[in-house]
């Protein structure tokens, strides 16, 4: 009996694979690739005993602690240490992403499709695409993690070792295939793939900020939250394998709920009961405009609730960051009161630099999920009556663009918002809000090139709109680690934050601003005569 | 005859190599009920999205109330009304939300007609989107653009999820757009459904338009099927021009046979000599000229003729 809940998964497995294959190699090829080289690359950055000496030092700062994880004492000065200490949160960050894309795309959009139904009216077992899917991910995440391994014996960084670098590898990988497991969980709670996403990713920011806080306060307590665990592998130095262990029993443990909950649930229900709705549409309802803006309200707030908590845990560290005299009293003599207070703010400026670009990438992704719902509700026909009444395609576009330059801006002043309220509380020496302003100025022209190349794909090339995720995924990639592993100007110019010069350390650049308020208008109109004469699908 | 409010002209649509629509003509006149019919894949869905300005035609010329379809969609819209044969909806809208939408979307106002059409076609207007059969996916668009005040209404295989019931219900509003004056667009493969309501019937094989026209001139360029019993014997009836299918029964001087429309005054001389006992005849239904015209074999459907 129990094998019929599990009948023909293998040619599930081979199916999914096969539809999913490009998606998979990208992801592969740009993670591995990507990984590889920044390892590679290491031992250029940091040649001399000084240089190492000298990144150990910033690491230990707070604000490196608050983005990258505590650091071992005694830290072992060499490049794979650096390596080691620098990278899993990042990466780790990037690989969950994957693993819950890929998770909810084939563990619920074809569900949300209605092609599940026709699958399971074959002689298919009734857990048999969950456990395809699982087992799909297990693949890849292994592969990964054997391609990552090999890659950094070959790569063989000065002070690595062949249990650091399996170590490494594999605690990344496990950490992947976990939180795919977990979403897979969120998958069977949700009623939709957006709700199962936004389930996802509110657990990982959870998460996220629950270790950062821990790590300040103290490190030991960041062993009740699953995604610290990545930070405890300790490759080359004192190595440990408990994480990655850690990760396949909270792996199983997830797999094991989603598909006890998956035996239970409907199919394309969620756990969560549908709701009636109303009998008539509110007066409000009457054009594209009112519609998009209906269709996002539920994860607009929860966006911009997300960025406000987020930039507010992030403030409630600041006091933290910028307490010089706290690790040398000394200071205070030297520089007085006042040279104290302004020192202080440099060194929180500083870090507010990299937190602007964390919440603008943030920002950005509900931005460009509106943006490019314009192409995938067409596709899905939503917007094939649309289009049959007295609604120009000018209007529509218009609409969804619009409203996901409102969405980016609304969510990053969210995030900054949160920050400043925070900030005004926590710090004995508090930012002015016109800091926060500037930022807001510096980085929203820059999203704002993004959205229109966007909506410029949307026009001409709606086959390659994932290209715009890709782009964000580097920009974060080239903005958040690239300043600290010395990515060159023209690699971090690939993208427009890369032009935006360290607002709040530096002041606003308004050449650059006009630049690129000018070039967003150019793209958009180029979007919108695309966008009106191509063939519409459905 | 008055001018036409639909007209299309030599139209062709390619898809990269593929060509959809190799050579689409036909005309819609005010008050005219017209159907649309042809066999999966012949082009029906794609004309209508040509008309709708959803897709441009690679050639030829569309136009509706005298505008083009392309340029003046916006302005078009205004005045129709459109069901497609797949209905999909915002899955978080009610269908209630969704109605009233596509009424505002064209400059009107969900009115008593509106609450009458739910009533009648028995559409929960609460539920969410996401939880509607396919059947009630169609209703909520059959709603929306049967209480549309529109000059012209186009349906794409309204009807292909509907019970017997609604379906009966479709049909009796289609017959009130008609004696409102009303001009109709229906493509479906319902035959009896076209049969009944349809003034013209356009079909389309293969990209082509190959026969428009009225079902009684259509129905002349096919054969009568005819079941005689006569009291002599008919010995030259197979053999007599346009005589098809002759079946003898068990009891004497029993046949059926078929006859083309043209060589039925002849027929029918040479039975009535012969001493009828019993005589029915059967025009032919849409679905025997259907068979004849979809077969795929091409130079069938000239055979009539
Ligand atoms: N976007 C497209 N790209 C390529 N080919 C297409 C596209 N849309 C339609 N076609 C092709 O055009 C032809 C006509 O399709 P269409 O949907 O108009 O048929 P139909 O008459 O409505 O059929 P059905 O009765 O099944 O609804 C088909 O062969 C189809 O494969
Ligand atoms: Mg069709």
């Amino acid at each position: 009996m129990k094998q019929q809940w599990f009948q023909r998964t293998g040619l599930l497995l081979r199916v999914n694979a096969r539809q999913n294959r490009v998606k998979l190699t990208a992801w592969l090829v740009a993670l591995v690739m990507g990984m590889l080289v920044i390892a590679a690359s290491f031992s250029q950055i940091y040649q001399t005993p000084a240089a190492l000496a000298e990144i150990a030092k910033t690491l230990k700062t707070d604000a490196m602690v608050a983005l990258f994880g505590p650091v071992a004492t005694p830290v072992r000065q060499t490049v794979a240490a650096a390596f080691a200490m620098e990278m899993p949160v990042f990466t780790a960050l990037i690989l969950i992403v994957m693993n819950y894309q890929l998770a909810v795309g084939s563990a619920r959009e074809d569900e949300d499709a209605g092609l599940l139904e026709l699958v399971r009216a074959h002689g298919v077992g009734r857990l048999a695409p969950l456990l395809a899917t699982a087992l799909l991910l297990t693949g890849l995440n292994a592969l990964i993690g054997g391609l990552l391994g090999s890659g950094l014996q070959l790569i063989d960084m000065p002070g690595a070792t062949t249990s650091g670098n399996w170590v490494l590898a594999l605690g990344l990988a496990s950490t992947g295939w976990a939180f795919g497991m977990l979403s897979l969980v969120c998958a069977q709670l949700a009623s939709s793939a957006r709700g199962s996403l936004m389930l996802s990713y509110a657990l990982l920011g959870g998460m996220y900020i629950g270790r950062m806080l821990t790590d300040l306060q103290n490190p030991q307590l960041t062993w009740w939250i699953p995604f610290g665990w990545v930070e405890k592998l300790g490759a080359y130095q004192a190595e440990n394998w408990l994480p990655v262990g850690n990760y396949g029993l909270f792996g199983l443990l997830a797999l094991g709920v989603a598909l006890g909950l998956n035996a239970r649930r409907d199919l394309g229900a969620g756990w969560l009961p549908p709701r009636l709705g109303r009998r008539r549409a509110s007066v409000y309802l009457r054009g594209p405009v009112s519609l998009v803006g209906r269709l996002h309200r539920g994860s607009l707030v929860a966006w911009l609730l997300a960025s406000l908590v987020l930039g507010g845990a992030y403030a409630s560290v600041f006091n933290t960051i910028g307490d010089l005299a706290q690790s040398n009293p000394m200071i205070k003599q030297v520089l007085g009161t006042a040279g104290l207070a302004a020192a202080n703010r440099v060194i929180v400026k500083n870090f507010l630099a990299i937190l602007a670009i964390v919440l603008v990438v943030l920002a950005a992704i509900p931005a460009l999920q509106i943006m490019l719902q314009l192409v995938s509700d067409e596709q899905k026909g939503y917007l094939h009556q649309l289009y049959a009444t007295a609604t120009g395609r000018w209007h529509v576009w218009a609409s969804y663009t619009g409203w996901a330059v409102l969405t980016g801006s609304l969510v990053y002043l969210a995030g900054l918002l949160g920050m400043y309220l925070v900030g005004v509380q926590s710090m004995t020496d508090p930012l002015h809000w016109s800091t926060y302003w500037h930022i807001f100025t510096a980085y929203v022209p820059a999203m704002l090139v993004m959205i229109a190349v966007a909506s410029l794909l949307t026009g001409w090339l709606p086959r390659w709109r994932a290209l715009s995720w890709a782009w964000l995924a580097y920009a974060f990639f080239s903005m958040y680690l690239g300043k600290l592993i010395d990515l060159p100007r023209w690699a971090q110019r690939l993208t427009p934050f890369g032009f935006v010069d360290k607002v709040p350390v530096k002041a606003v650049n308004w050449a650059t601003n006009v630049w690129f308020f000018g070039l967003t208008v150019l793209i958009l109109m180029l979007a919108a005569v695309g966008y009106r004469r191509r063939d519409l699908a459905q | 005859m008055t001018t036409p409010i639909l007209k299309i002209a030599n139209v062709q649509k390619n898809f990269g190599p593929v060509q959809a629509l190799k050579k689409i003509d036909f005309e819609i006149y005010p008050g005219e009920v017209f159907g649309f019919i042809g066999p999966n894949g012949a082009g029906k869905s794609t004309t209508i999205r040509v008309l709708l300005g959803i897709i441009r035609a690679s050639h030829g010329t569309a136009t509706l109330f005298g505008q083009d379809v392309w340029r003046d969609s916006v302005a078009i819209h205004r005045r129709i009304a459109y069901v497609p044969g797949d209905v999909y909806l915002w899955p978080n809208l009610s269908g209630g939300e969704i109605i009233d939408l596509f009424l505002r979307l064209n400059g009107q106002t969900h009115s008593a007609r509106t609450d009458e059409l739910i009533q009648k076609f028995q559409l929960d207007p609460r539920k969410k989107a996401r939880t509607y059969s396919k059947g009630n996916r169609q209703k909520v668009a059959l709603i929306a653009a049967f209480s549309t005040d529109a000059d012209f209404y186009i349906f794409d295989e309204p009807t292909s999820g509907l019970d017997p019931l609604n379906e009966q219900t479709f049909q009796d509003e289609v017959l009130q757009l008609k004696r409102r004056g009303k001009s109709v667009l229906l493509s479906s493969h319902i035959l009896s459904e076209v049969e009944k309501m349809c003034d013209r019937i356009a079909i389309i094989r293969d990209g082509r338009i190959i026969e428009t026209g009225t079902l009684a001139a259509m129905r002349h360029l096919t054969r009568t099927t005819v079941d005689v019993r006569t009291v002599q014997q008919l010995p030259e009836l197979a053999a007599m021009a346009g005589v098809h299918g002759v079946q003898a029964h068990a009891d004497a001087n029993h046949v059926s046979f078929a006859v083309d429309a043209d060589q039925l005054t002849a027929v029918m001389q040479y039975l009535s000599a012969h001493q009828l006992v019993s005589l029915t005849t059967a025009p032919p239904t849409l679905a025997d000229l259907f068979m004849r015209y979809y077969a795929a074999d091409g130079t069938r459907s000239v055979e009539g003729k």
